[in-house]
């Protein structure tokens, strides 16, 4: 038989400049698992991107989602995920939290800081979980999950309640008041205060535990490129609004490393430079993120890591171009223009406030809705994670909104960040078909999104 | 001469076959109940289809086919996903149907049908069985009351009693706490069937609600579901004489499209798969006005698609 929309071996034409992406990130993580040798201390943090105030600390930090999301997408999180568990945190618990707790007992069983095999043969021998070194100290600062929030409190339980820890809180942006706006108004204004409040008492409580003054001229520094950064890859993803799309949401989840936890710096200026460029030359080229750009999907939801390769050819042999979603194009300093580099504390409250999971319904929609008529979009695909109910609370609201305002057909899908055991092919093949033939079946009878 | 289509829904515990003459008429239906995925199934359907029609393979001219195992079909040319097969069948009985409720074995989806019978949206459960054929299966073992009986056991309920609609497992352990405190077989199946209701009620607000409704799958033909269900949506439902056909109708109507238009849909399908997709799905979405036409007194299965 020939089932003419059963993916027939086409595969997503990747941007080639993320193949410089897997070097930063092994190199970051190389000189994490060498920070204890190298007498640097190390914090472990959650949440939303403070790694620059441990940057200008000199200190080195793992980021328990990113940690996670990489042993996924490597295959190593089986055996932190496995220790957790049988310390006793359920499946039902966030799986980044849960991998990167199974990680916390794997070091403490341990008994000794990272050293030994390098990345490489660590990661060949599905043991990468155990490499990252124990914590010197926690700062949590988890927007909106309330598992994001208790996440540091079980680290530091983990770790016999003798590691410092410092909490953020970051406020929910509720969008309440008369004059709410998105990025505005007094509710909006008075979170931010709040936020730099607490930012500046973290890096005196950093100082306190470097014995060190806290190095402002060297966070400016940092944020001089993040925010060169954040702006060099808006840009590139807007361009994206060319049709074919040159690049897809599963290349811009690929990038996020630099715009998330990876030193700031020249290396990832020169980063989103060279993807900018490559995104150019795929404009002038008319060379698509995909063999052949027949639908254009918007992803909502956070990230399946364990699947990212196969869900980018998944869709790319459905002929459809996963153009934008709410994680990669709502977050991870988007909004690099509120970054003040010689006073920079204000930029990041207010990039920390409105990550892609800390807007009330109504004002997420709204940038969805003008994501999804930017990039021209003709259906839109909710990824519900199991375990992070966080991005999923939303998403019937989204789907209503999408359907109603811009006449979009949906599709819902199940799945999970890092614990590939909630994800069932067929399922999703039976959703994204269906959704696939409906756009079909507009298009025929002239119906436009 | 091949001078008949069929339409084949591989489904989770049952296959059901369709196939219609080239005017459109249903010469023959089967319904095969030969365990999960089973290519036994798919056989016994296809031949119990043949041998009402009088028919061979041979004299197929085209084969669609749906359901969860729609690719492991040889015969099948083409495949469609159950929404919309399901959508275009509901559609061909009951053109009047906004919105179709289907609840087969595996899946329970709810399908919004514009005018013009195109799917506009839909919603399916999740991964767990609740809400599903699977639901009931598991719970009338736990009560220990065949499948077909439970229906009629739960239209005697007196009491009101309440199950989980959220996880078929948790849903059986409520079962057998409740009838270790005593409780009725009847009520505690009443309760089964207002969490399935529930579940679908569910799926109904968010594809949003609409009339006239019709309801196909398995669980059609069991009165209290659709008891139940009617009384959570408080609105009747149009239901066939044979709800379960639906899937295969619509897999066979899509074939009768493609016979209709062989320039589309059966040039040389390695060459030119994705304009004969695009091509048979335009007629799919239309009134079809390419079908032979019927004697006065028949009337034609083809629906406003």
């Amino acid at each position: 038989m020939n089932d003419l929309i059963l993916p027939q071996g086409k595969k997503a034409n990747r941007l080639k400049t993320s193949s410089m992406n897997n070097k930063m990130v092994n190199d970051y993580w190389t000189d994490v698992f060498n920070a204890k040798a190298e007498g640097k201390l190390v914090c472990w943090y959650e949440g939303v991107a403070i790694n620059p105030l441990m940057q200008a600390a000199d200190i080195r930090w793992v980021h328990g989602e990113a940690w996670s999301a990489l042993l996924a997408a490597r295959n190593n999180e089986q055996p932190a995920q496995t220790a957790a568990e049988h310390r006793g945190y359920m499946k039902e618990l966030c799986s980044y939290a849960r991998t990167h707790i199974g990680c916390g007992v794997l070091a403490q069983n341990r008994g000794v800081e990272a050293s030994g095999s390098s990345f490489s043969d660590a990661l060949g021998a599905g043991l990468l979980g155990e490499r990252i070194p124990a914590p010197d100290m926690f700062i949590s600062a988890y927007p909106y999950c309330s598992t994001g929030q208790q996440w540091d409190e079980m680290l530091f339980r983990l770790f016999g309640k003798k590691i410092p820890i410092f909490n953020i809180s970051v406020p929910w942006v509720w969008g309440n008041k008369p004059d709410a706006m998105y990025l505005g108004g007094s509710e909006f204004n008075e979170a931010k205060q709040y936020m730099v409040k607490q930012i500046r008492a973290c890096t005196d409580w950093i100082a306190q535990q470097t014995g060190k003054k806290y190095n402002w001229d060297k966070l400016s520094e940092i944020m001089s490129y993040t925010k060169t950064a954040g702006r060099l890859r808006v840009e590139a993803m807007e361009l994206c609004k060319a049709k074919p799309a040159p690049a897809s949401f599963f290349d811009w989840t690929t990038s996020l490393a630099p715009v998330n936890f990876i030193p700031g710096g020249p290396a990832i200026v020169d980063y989103f430079e060279k993807t900018k460029a490559e995104i150019v030359q795929r404009i002038a080229d008319n060379e698509g993120g995909i063999p052949q750009e027949k639908y254009r999907l918007f992803w909502d939801g956070i990230m399946n890591w364990n699947k990212i390769g196969w869900l980018a050819n998944k869709f790319a042999a459905y002929d459809a171009n996963m153009v934008a979603g709410r994680y990669t194009h709502m977050g991870f300093w988007h909004e690099f223009e509120s970054i003040d580099v010689e006073n920079p504390l204000e930029g990041m409250a207010v990039n920390y406030l409105v990550c892609p999971i800390n807007l009330s319904a109504p004002l997420m929609i709204e940038q969805i809705i003008k994501l999804c008529k930017h990039y021209e979009i003709e259906g839109v695909v909710l990824h519900a994670a199991r375990t992070c109910r966080a991005f999923s609370n939303p998403q019937f609201l989204i789907a209503d909104a999408v359907q109603k305002r811009l006449g979009l057909p949906v599709a819902m899908i199940e799945g999970d960040m890092v614990d590939e055991s909630f994800y069932k092919d067929e399922i999703v093949n039976s959703r994204v078909e269906a959704m696939l033939e409906s756009i079909e079946a507009r298009k025929r009878v002239g119906i436009a999104a | 001469m091949k001078s008949y289509v069929m339409g084949i829904d591989f489904g989770s515990t049952t296959t059901k076959t369709v196939i219609l003459d080239l005017k459109g008429k249903m010469v023959a239906s089967c319904v095969a109940s030969k365990g999960s995925i089973s290519a036994e199934g798919v056989q016994v359907s296809m031949d119990g289809a043949f041998a009402q029609a009088g028919i061979a393979q041979k004299d197929i001219a085209r084969t669609v086919s749906t359901g969860y195992g729609r690719r492991m079909i040889d015969v099948a040319d083409q495949s469609y996903t159950e929404i919309t097969c399901h959508a275009r069948g509901a559609i061909a009985m009951f053109p009047e149907a906004r919105l179709v409720i289907d609840i087969g074995g595996q899946d329970s989806k709810v399908i919004a049908v514009s005018g013009d019978g195109l799917v506009q949206q839909f919603a399916m459960n999740d991964r767990c069985a609740a809400g599903t054929g699977k639901f009931l299966e598991a719970l009338a073992r736990a009560v220990q009351v065949p499948v077909e009986a439970m229906g009629a056991l739960a239209m005697s309920s007196t009491e009101k009693l309440t199950v989980s609609n959220m996880c078929a497992t948790f849903a059986e352990t409520e079962v057998i706490s409740l009838l270790a405190e005593g409780k009725s077989k009847p009520d505690v199946l009443g309760a089964v069937h207002a969490a399935i209701a529930s579940r679908t009620a569910g799926l109904v607000a968010r594809v949003g609600n609409r009339n006239p409704i019709v309801m196909t799958g398995g669980v059609a033909k069991n009165h209290a579901a659709v008891h139940y269900i009617e009384q959570a949506l408080s609105a009747k439902m149009l239901i066939a004489p044979d709800p379960q056909i639906a899937g295969a109708l619509g897999a066979a109507l899509f074939a009768l499209d493609e016979v209709a238009k062989p320039s589309a849909a059966m040039m040389d399908e390695e060459d030119g798969a994705d304009e004969a997709m695009s091509s048979a799905r335009g007629c799919a979405t239309q009134p079809c006005k390419t079908a032979a036409k019927l004697p006065a007194n028949e009337r034609p299965l083809l629906g406003p698609m």
